[in-house]
């Protein structure tokens, strides 16, 4: 019998078994995430089909649910675990090779902890539960933001985690006032009653449940933390945290805002906070010379756009938002991965130290490329369909604003286009030799490392099969539509969440 | 008197609060920071604990005949500030830990002079 709870039940169970296997042998703890996720893959693969048209709940304990603490397998939670497994399985092969200094057995803990927390937000249908979940979530991100206990790594491990810590606390007075309106923390049993309680005393819960979790989401005023973690990460974590960690918090604020408090009101500031977000970090990413605070800083942007997305709120736009995701979790990852072996080679993360690299690392590169011609949206990969999905829901609407805010993303995807076509640029057309030699000529220096060479196979299978996802998906969207569109269906239907939850 | 009788718990939690988050925002020395995160957890508790405490109320236990169900404090906060304890420890415990690493690197806790990472 499959169900929902294998799916966080096994990997924690094996994250904390590592440290034992670990004392046997210490080299099976680097095997036992991705066995992990596989399995995590697997069975949200068999769970996604039987949940489409009715969600599959989960109660912890035998109790029903208001009294138990609940899992709601619906659409939206199989579609991310999913998404989860994948992207963390590809990230724990790709990080075989990859991790080699340190506690290597503490860092492969961690990851599997905090795909677990992931798994965790995304599948419960409790508030308190979601917010320990998400503590898993950020207290393991904390922690690997300063594996490799540099300087950069432990300095902005600080940053994150004062901020997050923050963020959590107002999540909790959050959880905690709404718990004094309501006596209940489920999910579905508070929205059933929103409505009886008045407009004024559900606002300072909501503004602080979605200030807390807009920490972790990275929305515009709350994102200073983002660049410094996700560039000073080891590029596997940064991958997972770009591509995993912060659209799970996104995911968190429109659970928030569609299926607790269904407010409707606040749209339209939530399509400004992300065209916001979405300008400003495409703008910081433009003026970026390392390439990995690039990659963040465009992690900014397209957090902005799901947003924008989400909150236009018909299905079409949810839809849209939920497909930018998918791609966007591929196409980041992807582009950390790759970015990863480069600066592995070159030894700097300096995108002027990237020259020449199409020609050494011809595979790594066309990596890269793809993930960066998806991310701006170029037509046979995955960002073209999401994006034009998101104009047409956009335009569909009629109404004057959401033409003007699409008109200004796609301002921000020609900015976007801007900078990454330039580090492509910088990969393929400049001439070593010239290169080489204005480059001694004018500093004098050692040339660029000679011993440049391809990343290895554990590196190049997870890359390749994210480009063959992100081509597939792209060429042939129909595979994903369905998930997307029940999942936007289950997002904006209220009623349909409560009554499946409480019988 | 009444309004400081009823209320007197969640002035006390959000004063706790507003201490903590105060000194998050103003103070430069990472270790004060710390502390700051401390006070705001135990505020962020001590207003779970209020939103389930009742008046002279009694412990959520039917240990003796005569004990009315509707005198009974409520149970659930207290689960919930059993769990925010200790991922508040957690949370300090890392910072700590962090702090400890970054004083070895920078020789200094002041976060002024802690910014080789901008924007």
């Amino acid at each position: 019998m499959v169900t929902p709870v294998l799916l966080i039940a096994v990997p924690l169970g094996l994250a904390l078994a590592i440290p034992l296997f670990a004392l046997f042998w210490k080299g099976a703890a680097k095997y036992i995430p991705p066995v992990a996720l596989a399995f995590n893959l697997a069975v949200s693969l068999l769970l996604l089909p039987r949940v489409l048209d009715d969600p599959l709940i989960v109660s912890i304990g035998g109790w029903r649910p208001p009294f138990c603490i609940n899992l709601v397998a619906g659409p939206v939670g199989v579609l991310f675990s999913a998404i989860i497994a994948l992207v963390g399985l590809l990230v724990s092969i790709y990080a075989l090779d990859y991790i080699k200094e340190g506690a290597t057995e503490k860092y492969h803990t961690l990851y599997l902890l905090l795909l677990t927390g992931a798994t965790g937000v995304v599948l419960t249908g409790d508030v308190f539960n979601l917010f320990v979940f998400f503590e898993i979530l950020c207290i393991s991100s904390y922690a690997l933001v300063a594996y490799l206990r540099d300087k950069a790594g432990i300095e902005s491990a600080v940053k994150y985690l004062i901020q997050g810590a923050v963020g959590s606390s107002l999540l909790l007075i959050g959880i905690g006032l709404l718990y004094g309106q309501f006596g209940t923390l489920n999910m579905a049993d508070i929205a059933g009653q929103i409505g009886s309680a008045s407009p004024m005393s559900l606002f300072v819960p909501m503004i602080l449940m979605i200030t807390g979790l807009g920490v972790e989401a990275a929305i515009f005023p709350l994102n200073a933390w983002l660049p410094d973690a996700h560039s000073s990460a080891p590029s596997s974590i940064s991958a997972i945290l770009s591509g995993i960690a912060i659209e799970v918090g996104l995911y968190a604020v429109a659970r928030v805002v569609f299926t607790i408090f269904g407010a409707s009101s606040i749209f339209l500031l939530l399509a400004f906070v992300g065209i916001v977000t979405l300008l400003v970090g495409e703008m910081c990413a433009f003026s970026q010379n390392n390439i990995k605070r690039m990659l963040a800083y465009s992690s900014i942007g397209q957090i902005g756009l799901i947003l924008f997305a989400l909150a236009i709120a018909t299905s079409y736009g949810v839809a849209g938002g939920l497909f930018q995701l998918v791609s966007h979790t591929l196409a980041k990852a992807l582009l950390f991965l790759a970015a990863g072996y480069m600066i592995y080679q070159t030894g700097s993360s300096q995108i002027s130290a990237l020259e020449g690299m199409g020609k050494k690392m011809p595979l790594t590169c066309l990596a890269f490329t793809i993930g960066a011609f998806s991310l701006v949206g170029l037509p046979p990969f995955v960002g073209f369909p999401s994006k034009f999905l998101i104009v047409r829901a956009a335009l569909a609407t009629g109404e004057t604003v959401f033409a003007v805010l699409i008109g200004l993303a796609l301002l921000g995807t020609v900015i976007e286009a801007a900078y990454f076509f330039r580090v492509i640029q910088v990969l393929y057309f400049k001439r070593e030799n010239e290169l080489t030699e204005t480059h001694e000529a004018a500093f004098g220096g050692p040339k660029p490392n000679p011993g440049s060479k391809e990343a290895p196979v554990a590196a190049l299978i997870p890359m390749f099969v994210l480009v063959a996802l992100i081509v597939v998906v792209g060429i042939y969207p129909k595979l994903v539509t369905d998930a997307l569109n029940s999942a936007a269906g289950e997002l904006l239907d209220r009623l349909g969440y409560i009554r499946s939850v409480l019988g | 008197m009444s309004f400081l009788n009823d209320y007197i718990y969640y002035i006390g939690a959000f004063g706790l609060i507003f201490v903590g988050l105060y000194i998050i925002l103003v103070k430069r020395n990472l270790i004060k920071v710390i502390i700051g995160l401390g006070i705001l957890d135990t505020g962020v508790n001590l207003f779970l604990i209020s939103v389930g405490y009742i008046t002279e109320g009694t412990a959520p236990i039917f240990s003796r005949p005569g004990i009315d169900a509707e005198r009974m404090v409520d149970p659930v906060p207290q689960a919930l500030v059993l769990t925010a304890i200790v991922i508040g420890v957690a949370v300090l415990a890392l910072a700590l830990s962090l702090a400890i690493r970054l004083y070895q690197h920078y020789g200094t806790l002041n976060l002024r002079r802690i910014r080789e990472q901008k924007w």
